[in-house]
């Protein structure tokens, strides 16, 4: 039964800042272990979208649920109720989220930057949060960086750091806001092949991206955003190969 | 690291060596008004030493010096002075500590949601930021007036327990409630500025990882405030000390209240109130050196390499000076290395 439960399930969200419309309907579904990259132009609403899973901001009309659970909310008999603040960060606590800006902790180390959630949230033990620190960091391969500082580290170390941070909540769903965005061109490489042995271990992900190459290669479907709406949705491959959207061509001859 | 191990530039080629041309020699411009100007302070500077230490006493039944420093030595150590002095930071250690508390909370309720909380916060600055602290003193040490009896008890309704304020509200309680009040107002907008200036990408950083609000204030907001919150906390401290002077007013027994009260008893005013001086620019020069390093303490993570400290300037300069340019003794975080 729960496998079948899409990880991700949007229903008609919509979504408003003040009197500008961001999401106009979109209807979405993210298996298990499926990586999606939502791809359009800025201000299509893509990041939007994202924030909206981890409820950083309120969807208006519609439905969110992760895991089968409704985003923010809780049902009963026909009823919504708004989530406390307690149950709303148990729900965040299982979704890894990275940004574009990385927002590391400047004040803390970067073993501290990763052993607070599971220390502070989960209530584990620091020195197996430091274990699991070190390991992570071995995965990002930054081994040599566990007592720097945030400044002390290249925009590419930073984003790997914020990914092992990320990870060691053990979530069940990791969400990439342009993970690359914001890094020198020459930086780009190494975070991108972190991400690529996440998603080959099974993690489910929701990337917003504009590396078409990385959509193309990892990618298990792709999502056109333009306008607050769903234009298209596949696979990757095959759409970046024969784009049939009007509106998805003119967007990759400017970003291909 | 091994860098020392690298070759220098006396091993590396010598690239472009002969094409490079002389360093500058050129005639600095002159600056008179600097050289006016620093006679000006020094003559000025002469006469004020002058009048300190050599300029005799103009009163017909004294001798020695016109500021008589052998009275304001006698008097510096004096019980009574250091018990002034023990008092005066007693009240700024409290009434920082309440106000401090007090000027969190306004903040955080000034940052609410909630019209009602954070109007309410708005209401506490502004009355207390619009009144005199003088005024407040007299208002709170007066207070038992209005209400002679303390009760606690249900709103409107039953008391339980009834304490006679005039035993509660002692003259040294009265000021710290003045002086912490006033305080939590000013402090309240510090940490404001403070929490504000921390970038929002750091909340929703912490709120993915589960954090509450709460927590990702205490956690990751509020330490990272603490750089901008520091350096006026500290201002605000120096201030705070010179501030309970005023509750002599109200009688309590500190510097100022036993300077002024042994003045009026041998009418030496200048020499009590040098004693006073004294004692003032001692404990504000302490605290000085304190938030220094509170500020170098909280720079970590938000620059590269922090500043050295006095002591460091010192040993660096010694070196310069007396050994000559040795091997350069780093005090800077582990170098940054990008891959």
């Amino acid at each position: 039964m729960s496998d079948v439960t899409p990880m991700v399930k949007a229903e008609q969200v919509y979504k408003s800042f003040g009197a500008l419309e961001v999401l106009k309907g979109i209807d979405l579904e993210v298996a298990r272990g499926e990586v999606m990259c939502l791809i359009g132009a800025s201000g299509s609403g893509k990041s939007t979208f994202l924030r909206l899973i981890n409820h950083l901001e309120k969807l208006d009309a519609g439905r969110l649920s992760v895991d089968g659970e409704l985003v923010g909310y809780r049902e009963q008999s026909n009823k919504l109720y708004e989530l406390k603040d307690k149950e709303i960060c148990s729900q965040r606590a299982q979704i890894g989220m990275v940004f574009q800006r990385f927002n590391l902790f400047p004040h803390l180390s970067v073993r501290d930057n990763i052993t607070i959630g599971p220390v502070k949230v989960k209530g584990q033990s620091v020195a197996n949060a430091r274990d699991r620190a070190a390991a992570l960091l071995e995965r990002v391969g930054l081994s040599e960086k566990i007592d720097a500082f945030p400044s002390q580290l290249s925009g590419g170390q930073q984003q790997r750091v914020a990914i092992a941070r990320a990870l060691a909540m053990d979530p069940k769903l990791m969400l990439f806001d342009e993970p690359t965005s914001a890094l020198d061109p020459e930086l780009v490489g190494e975070v991108l092949d972190v991400m690529r042995k996440l998603a080959d271990e099974g993690m489910t992900m929701v990337v917003v991206t504009h590396e078409m190459g990385f959509a193309r290669e990892v990618g298990d479907s792709l999502v056109f955003m333009d306008d607050g709406q769903i234009m298209e949705k596949g696979n990757p491959r095959e759409i970046l190969a024969n784009p049939q959207n009007e509106r998805l061509r003119s967007f990759l001859s400017k970003v291909l | 690291m091994s860098e020392g191990n690298l070759p220098r530039t006396e091993d590396a080629p010598q690239v472009g060596a002969s094409s490079r041309p002389a360093p500058i020699k050129a005639i600095p411009v002159r600056h008179p008004w600097r050289w006016v100007a620093g006679i000006v302070l020094i003559i000025l500077g002469a006469m004020l030493i002058h009048t300190l230490v050599f300029s005799t006493s103009q009163q017909p039944h004294q001798s020695g010096s016109r500021f008589q420093w052998n009275i304001v030595g006698s008097y510096i150590f004096s019980p009574l002075i250091m018990q002034g002095v023990v008092l005066t930071i007693e009240l700024t250690i409290v009434s920082m500590i309440v106000g401090v508390s007090l000027g969190v909370l306004v903040a955080v309720m000034r940052l609410s949601k909630s019209r009602l909380i954070s109007g309410s916060a708005w209401a506490y600055v502004w009355f207390f930021r619009g009144t005199p602290v003088l005024v407040q003193i007299y208002f709170w040490f007066y207070i038992s007036a209005l209400y002679p009896n303390l009760t606690l008890g249900i709103p409107f309704g039953p008391s339980f327990v009834s304490i006679n304020m005039n035993a509660v509200l002692t003259a040294f309680w009265a000021g710290v409630l003045a002086l912490s009040l006033n305080e939590g107002a000013y402090m309240s907008e510090i940490v404001r500025a403070g929490i504000i200036s921390v970038d929002e990408g750091q909340g929703e950083a912490a709120h993915s990882l589960g954090m509450s609000k709460g927590k990702s204030l205490r956690l990751i907001v509020l330490p990272q405030a603490m750089r901008l919150i520091i350096p006026p906390t500290g201002n605000e401290t120096i201030s705070m000390l010179k501030t309970t002077s005023l509750v002599s007013a109200i009688g309590v027994g500190e510097l100022t209240h036993w300077s002024l009260d042994i003045a009026a008893q041998n009418y030496r005013f200048i020499q009590m109130m040098i004693v006073a001086s004294i004692w003032y620019l001692a404990m504000t020069t302490i605290l000085s050196i304190g938030q220094y390093y509170l500020e170098r303490h909280y720079a970590r993570g938000s620059s590269r390499a922090l500043p050295l400290t006095p002591f460091q300037q010192i040993k660096k300069n010694m070196r310069h000076y007396h050994l000559g340019p040795k091997k350069t003794e780093s005090y800077d975080l582990p170098e940054v290395n990008h891959e």
